[in-house]
């Protein structure tokens, strides 16, 4: 029973890890740049969402609100962070984005406060007992809201015009151009969806915890990262595997490995281990 | 005059008036947490700090002079409460300092200011070795095994619980606790079922919670801040896990109560600030706490207020900014204030009676008082 249980917490975890972790590996399958800043995008969703629910009472305004001033927030980062940098050697980009990552985080201090905030009313606390389990209805929303929101993206990518564009230009970018794909509406593409996705796992996350604080980022920021790796880079199903298959083996590991080891530590000794044996990761790049 | 040189003998004017008057004031340097996690913690510190150093300067101040702060932010860091401390003690030339911060910052800072021979009181952080640093540091809170021991006797000698689950947060702080806490487990009859540690970047319990409901303890002892805490209970009630949870002083405050929302109903703690006290002078502190930070008061705030008490109190009985004296004045010192009354021992902990309070109705409120002095006494190494 208490497998189960370790199991279902695992998953959940695993969600909000893949929601963060897909914007992620879409900046890179496309760009070839590791878009750090992602995490901050993560935090202000969940920021605009605990606010805008505080203020209008609406948790579906709140999402909404989060995901679309999020989703264009990513895009404003590429065209003021990314664009010029784009034919500069990777790690301009890198170090670019950590500086962004900082300075957003302390401009969310310095707007917001440096103490938490947390929701007036918080949704969806109500127990529910699931197979003997008793959960929050948030934690039972968790899962399919992340499969809904991957499945919304990966049904764009492969029904739509743009979807389709956006397949071509990963593929191949030159071939694309010749073919009169707009990369840049593309790439704004790639950014509006990874970021709202950051966004949901942010305002989804603040519901999981009431806490919302300047450097909630931290944790998820590097973490997606080794989960992008271990998923194969750029490889969206990979890493929707490998984040859930993370948030399994942490939640065993808080509580058969502790003794040994921190929390976070779990992911990096589960990706060296996987490396030794798979350098490219769990999954082949896409 | 021409207007120019007017100017300037105004500007020379107003800059000897100021540094005349700096020089007339007798300094109290601190390190608090002004940024980052500690934040909350440190706006408490400071806040009931200016009260004190208000009255005081009421009060004609030290010797005649008044009593003026000087206050840097460590972040709660080790890497910033180093160079805070070399600046208190070489620019600042401050003849006491006072840690308004976490045990991790205060524990570096502490070898600093002995080397110095400057001494330095710790208002609320609780590691061991911060006073072992040598005889300038003082400490006038808890030290951690001390807050740890009451939380058993209060499991297991008031609430009669046998079967307790220990959540540890892994720090300085949380694991000082914990130590405490099953140091005298076995005295008070209780049986630990199982331990499980945490890191202070965690919001997420989902196994833990898990794991305990399987556990079925009658009760909780947790050694972690409000801000893993809150989360921490929330999600166990949340998880159909409703034995009683018992804190300690890193839960003290508004916050816990906020972010927890229902769940915090019942969860008792350690520490040292009364909120139902009928005592006058703590009253009075209470209202004007509230009264300059918009919330209520709070323990860390509440000891800094004491510590800058018995510093000012220290630097009056000696008479002079000499470090030995403030030392030797500091180990005679005998306080009465917001937490109580207060002495140290030789190493320069603090005995004092803990505070049992309790969460109703939306807020903290008295539920007892621990005063066993053997279980309560400090250490002495």
């Amino acid at each position: 029973m208490i497998f189960v249980e370790l199991i279902l917490q695992g998953l959940i975890q695993g969600s909000i890890y893949a929601l963060i972790a897909v914007g992620l590996t879409l900046v890179y399958g496309l760009l070839r740049i590791l878009h750090i800043a992602h995490a901050a995008l993560f935090t202000l969703g969940a920021y605009l969402g605990l606010l805008i629910t505080n203020a209008t009472g609406s948790l579906a305004l709140g999402f909404l609100v989060a995901m679309v001033v999020v989703g264009v927030t990513g895009i404003a980062i590429y065209r003021f962070c990314y664009h010029a940098v784009l034919d500069q050697p990777p790690h301009v980009a890198l170090i670019a984005s950590v500086g962004l990552f900082i300075a957003m985080e302390e401009g969310f201090r310095l707007i917001w406060g440096p103490t938490s905030i947390s929701f007036s009313e918080p949704p969806w606390q109500t127990a529910v007992v699931v197979a003997g389990i008793q959960v929050k209805t948030a934690d039972l929303i968790t899962i399919p809201l992340a499969f809904l929101l991957i499945g919304g993206l990966a049904a764009i990518v492969a029904f739509t015009r743009i979807g389709l564009a956006w397949r071509a230009t990963v593929t191949d970018p030159a071939m694309a151009g010749s073919f009169g794909i707009d990369a840049l509406k593309v790439r704004y593409l790639n950014f509006f969806l990874g970021s709202a996705l950051a966004a949901a796992a942010g305002v989804m996350f603040a519901i999981l915890t009431n806490f919302v604080e300047p450097t909630m980022g931290g944790v998820p920021s590097y973490k997606a990262l080794a989960i992008i790796v271990l998923g194969g880079l750029g490889n969206v199903r990979g890493t929707l595997i490998a984040a859930l298959m993370l948030g399994v083996i942490e939640s065993f590991g808080t509580i058969y490995l502790g003794w040994a080891m921190d929390r976070d530590a779990i992911a990096f000794a589960f990706l060296i281990l996987v490396l030794m044996v798979r350098p490219q990761g769990l999954f082949v790049r896409s | 005059m021409t207007r120019g040189s007017l100017l300037l003998t105004a500007g020379l004017a107003v800059l000897f008036a100021a540094t005349a008057s700096a020089a007339e004031s007798v300094k109290i340097g601190m390190n608090l947490p002004q940024t980052g996690i500690g934040a909350a913690d440190g706006k408490s510190v400071l806040t009931a700090a200016q009260i004190a150093v208000d009255e005081v300067n009421a009060d004609g101040g030290v010797n005649g002079k008044p009593v003026e702060l000087v206050v840097y932010d460590d972040q709660t860091s080790p890497k910033f409460s180093v160079p805070v401390a070399t600046k208190l003690i070489e620019k600042d030339q401050v003849p006491i300092a006072i840690s308004g911060s976490y045990s991790g910052a205060t524990r570096a800072a502490a070898g600093v200011f002995q080397a110095a021979g400057v001494p330095y009181i710790s208002a609320y952080a609780v590691h061991p070795d911060i006073t072992r640093a040598g005889d300038l540091v003082f400490r006038t809170s808890f030290v951690g095994e001390v807050l740890g021991r009451a939380g058993a006797h209060l499991v297991g000698k008031q609430l009669g619980k046998k079967r307790a689950v220990v959540t540890v947060m892994k720090n300085d702080y949380g694991k000082s606790l914990a130590r405490g806490f099953k140091e005298v487990a076995a005295k008070f009859g209780i049986e630990i079922v199982n331990e499980y540690e945490y890191s202070l970047k965690d919001r997420q319990f989902g196994p833990i919670v898990s794991k305990i409901k399987a556990d079925n303890p009658d009760i909780i002892y947790d050694t972690g801040y409000w801000f893993v805490a809150a989360p921490l209970v929330s999600q166990l009630r949340g998880g159909g896990v409703n034995a009683p949870v018992v804190g300690q002083e890193g839960y003290d405050g508004q916050k816990f109560i906020e972010i927890a929302g229902a769940a915090a109903d019942g969860v008792m703690i350690t520490t040292s600030l009364d909120r139902d006290s009928t005592v006058p002078k703590i009253k009075a502190f209470m209202d004007e706490f509230e009264k300059r930070a918009g919330y209520k008061a709070d323990m860390v705030g509440a000891s800094a207020h004491v510590a800058v008490n018995v510093a000012v109190a220290a630097l009056r009985k000696a008479g002079s900014l000499d470090g030995k004296a403030i030392q030797a004045a500091l180990q005679q010192t005998k306080y009465e204030g917001v937490t109580g009354k207060i002495r140290f021992n030789e190493i320069g902990e603090a005995y004092k009676v803990v505070q049992v309070q309790v969460v109703r109705d939306g807020g903290w409120h008295h539920h007892s008082v621990i005063t066993d002095a053997k279980l309560l006494t400090p250490p002495l190494n």
